[in-house]
């Protein structure tokens, strides 16, 4: 066992290697990020002052090295082995670019770039890269500074004041998925070929195909758009806030409620109805099904027929005999859904403004806010694999007969 | 005479007799799963109506009607000449009928092309990594079990706005780019948009087929009529083309069905978030995406493009259920 979970680990750590890396590929030959467009702003820039720019987004940096630094911040200079500095002069990046106008056949004034004129070497890294908060790495717990979404923010504090958000709306709407679709599941496979069984059979396959947004769509159009058209004729009818988290103003929900204060517990539990009651309902849907598939499989086994013909009541033998061994893939999956409560969920964040975790990766994305979307993906990659790893530790717990050598 | 002749001329007849009953019976298995035959009506329909888009489309696709009293303006609106707005008409003046017909056109084309890709590719890496075993197989398994493991969305989110952004031009050949463009009824400069989405859901779309037909080729590789073929000296290629990915096929029909509906889904997803399809083309997505900014004063807006988007991701869902019910020998109700 401790063998498998060392093994275990160390493929791990290499996944999110491998992600990491390939994300920061992805993002380094991307356009776009804090010194876009940037000449065309201010004309007045020098060569200089760019440069200036770019060491201080780490963009003078090959991207490999720009990688490490990022990873683990280093290279932060010489490298000094027993008082004498090793690779002094190997270049790790180029400090001042040089560019060359170049008119295509088409007429069109393209900037290509050619050549250096000042290379950044090892030994230089200190004098043009002074130690600032985010020159540490993401392995040693610094995220770097965000570049648009919050520039010169570190990104730590910006997924901490994220986090409570997500985590509301995740927590909630996983454990009460949680709690209407294993009954429901359990029930329909009890109760097989039931019209329960058909209902809830084709309302969770509903519920498992049909897309998030417009699901999310039509809610706010049901509690909050068409309540407001018709506030005249019927002025009873409550009206949800269609998104964000808190109100700014004091509103009215409907004419028999008091008017609902910001910020209030109130206020807070509104907002949460129509995102929390979407993602239930997508969620229960694919509980109720994994449940009920697994019960079935649970009840054609021969201990349950044993069960059964010892004279057990069937209450007793559906929950001590069925329902113990069906919940054993349950557990597994279950625990997969950690790293989602973490990143929470991008499209329905989204079309709910929820200030969450998901609209902040969708932010950093669409404004190419690259230290925020790394971050974000790095500790969902994490928290992927940890979570697959605990899954199939759990695994042996429940179910003795798994063994791993 | 006829004892020689008998077998030789039943032998035949027998053989299509057995198929097509066999045929029969699927089809009588599918016929019983209800929704799944609604589905095939309701989508066969909107298939129709998407292949006559520019016969039934009152309109052009990215006309401004300026004689509109508002924009958006509401189903039943009547332009100067007579013509009606079925739908009404979108925040910049386009008609929206026209304009859901041309976006079943290209949520249809792109969701059929990457099904079509992804199972194909799928199958055959799957059918590699089954048949060969060994190295291959090792390779082959844990790609997609490091894909299976990180975050699709996300990763999906970053390379489209990625791409997007960087105006990727793809060398397609210049038959091709007409063809597409004659597919998605749309410009060929917009074709570079869709099929750089195309690749981007193929990324990850051939998973599930890898994995299935995997599991199908290792079983049927150590049966006995592979045993036979290898014996009779048939070669690797032809028994993979000929007898492992024919025999395994049933699972994939299946998986192509339910991933149509996903990759619809999918699709619709990221030109809602704005890195899919951009706005002169039309999909469900996008159009869902501009009508939620003004669903306050003109609530139809989302349901015109919802009602498609809903009825197809769903169908696909049914009739792939009902495939699988149909095709499972193992389920004999």
């Amino acid at each position: 066992m401790t063998s498998y979970l060392i093994r275990r680990l160390i493929l791990a750590a290499f996944v999110v290697f491998l992600a990491a890396l390939f994300t920061y590929m992805l993002f380094s030959v991307s356009p776009g990020g804090p010194l876009a467009g940037i000449q065309q702003q201010q004309r007045r820039l020098t060569r200089e002052d760019l440069a200036r720019l770019r060491a201080q987004y780490d963009l003078d940096f090959y991207w490999p090295f720009r990688f490490t630094r990022w990873l683990i911040g280093l290279p932060n200079g010489p490298i000094i082995i027993g008082g004498r500095e090793w690779f002094a002069n190997v270049p790790v990046g180029c400090y001042l670019p040089r560019d060359r106008q170049v008119v295509q056949r088409d007429g069109q004034l393209v900037v290509i770039p050619a050549g250096c004129d000042d290379y950044l070497y090892l030994s230089e890294i200190p004098q043009y890269h002074p130690a600032v908060r985010s020159s540490r790495g993401i392995l040693r717990g610094d995220f770097g500074l965000s570049t648009v979404v919050r520039a010169g923010r570190p990104v730590f504090d910006e997924l901490m004041s994220r986090l409570p958000a997500t985590l509301e709306l995740m927590i909630l709407s996983t454990l009460l998925s949680f709690a209407l679709g294993i009954p429901i599941g359990i029930y329909s496979a009890v109760r097989q070929y039931s019209r329960f069984d058909y209902t809830f059979t084709t309302i969770s396959f509903i519920g498992s195909s049909m897309p998030t947004f417009f699901f999310g769509l039509l809610v706010i159009l049901l509690f909050s758009v068409l309540p407001n058209l018709w506030s005249d004729t019927l002025p009873w009818l409550p009206r949800l806030p269609p998104g964000a988290r808190e109100a700014v103003r004091p509103y009215t929900v409907a004419t028999w409620l008091p008017r609902v204060q910001p910020g209030t517990f109130l206020d807070r539990f509104l907002h949460l109805l129509m995102p929390v009651g979407v993602l239930t309902f997508f969620y229960m849907a694919t509980w109720s099904r994994f449940v009920r598939s697994s019960m079935l499989e649970v009840m054609r086994q021969d201990y349950v027929r044993t069960a059964r013909a010892k004279g057990l009541i069937e209450r007793v033998v559906i929950i001590k005999h069925a329902l113990r061994n069906a919940l054993i893939p349950f557990v597994t999956v279950a625990v997969l859904t950690i790293p989602g409560i973490f990143s929470g969920a991008i499209i329905t964040e989204t079309v709910f403004a929820w200030p969450g975790m998901g609209r902040l990766y969708y932010d950093a994305l669409t404004r190419s806010d690259w230290p925020i979307a790394l971050a974000f993906i790095f500790i969902t990659a994490v928290l992927t694999v940890l979570a697959t790893l605990l899954g199939d530790i759990l695994y042996t717990v429940v179910d003795p007969r798994i063994k791993y050598t | 005479m006829t004892t020689v002749a008998r077998p030789l001329s039943t032998r035949p007849t027998a053989a299509a007799e057995r198929s097509e009953s066999q045929a029969r019976v699927i089809l009588r298995r599918f016929m019983r799963h209800r929704l799944a035959v609604v589905s095939v009506i309701l989508i066969t329909f909107i298939f129709i109506i998407s292949l006559l888009a520019p016969v039934l489309a009152p309109f052009e696709r990215d006309a401004i009607d300026l004689t509109a009293p508002s924009r958006p303006a509401p189903p039943g609106t009547v332009t100067q000449d007579g013509r009606v707005h079925y739908m009404g008409i979108d925040h910049l003046g386009r008609d929206l009928f026209t304009r859901v017909l041309y976006a079943a056109r290209v949520s249809l084309s792109i969701a059929i092309l990457v099904v079509l890709i992804s199972e194909t590719f799928g199958a055959l890496l799957g059918a590699l990594a089954g048949y060969y075993g060994g190295i291959v197989d090792t390779i082959i398994s844990r790609i997609i079990e490091f894909m299976l493991t990180i975050p699709t969305l996300p990763i999906l989110l970053i390379i489209s706005a990625i791409l997007l952004r960087r105006d990727v031009v793809l060398p397609l050949p210049g038959f091709l780019e007409r063809l597409l463009s004659a597919l998605l009824l749309a410009p060929p400069r917009e074709v570079q948009k869709v099929v750089v989405l195309v690749l981007v859901l193929v990324i990850f779309g051939w998973l599930g087929a890898a994995r299935l037909m995997r599991g199908m080729a290792l079983s049927l590789s150590k049966q006995d009529f592979v045993e036979a073929l290898r014996a009779v000296g048939a070669s690797d290629a032809r028994i993979i083309f000929r007898h492992i990915i024919p025999n395994g096929l049933a699972p994939i029909l299946v998986n192509a069905s339910l991933s149509l509906g996903g990759v619809i889904v999918l699709e619709s997803a990221l030109s809602f978030l704005g890195l899919g399809v951009q706005d002169p083309t039309p999909t469900w997505g996008n159009m869902l995406s501009t009508s939620q900014s003004y669903m306050f004063q003109h609530p139809w807006l989302p349901l015109v493009p919802g009602v498609f988007l809903v009825t197809v991701s769903i169908g696909f869902n049914f009739i792939g259920d009902g495939l699988r019910d149909a095709l499972d020998p193992r389920l004999k109700r």
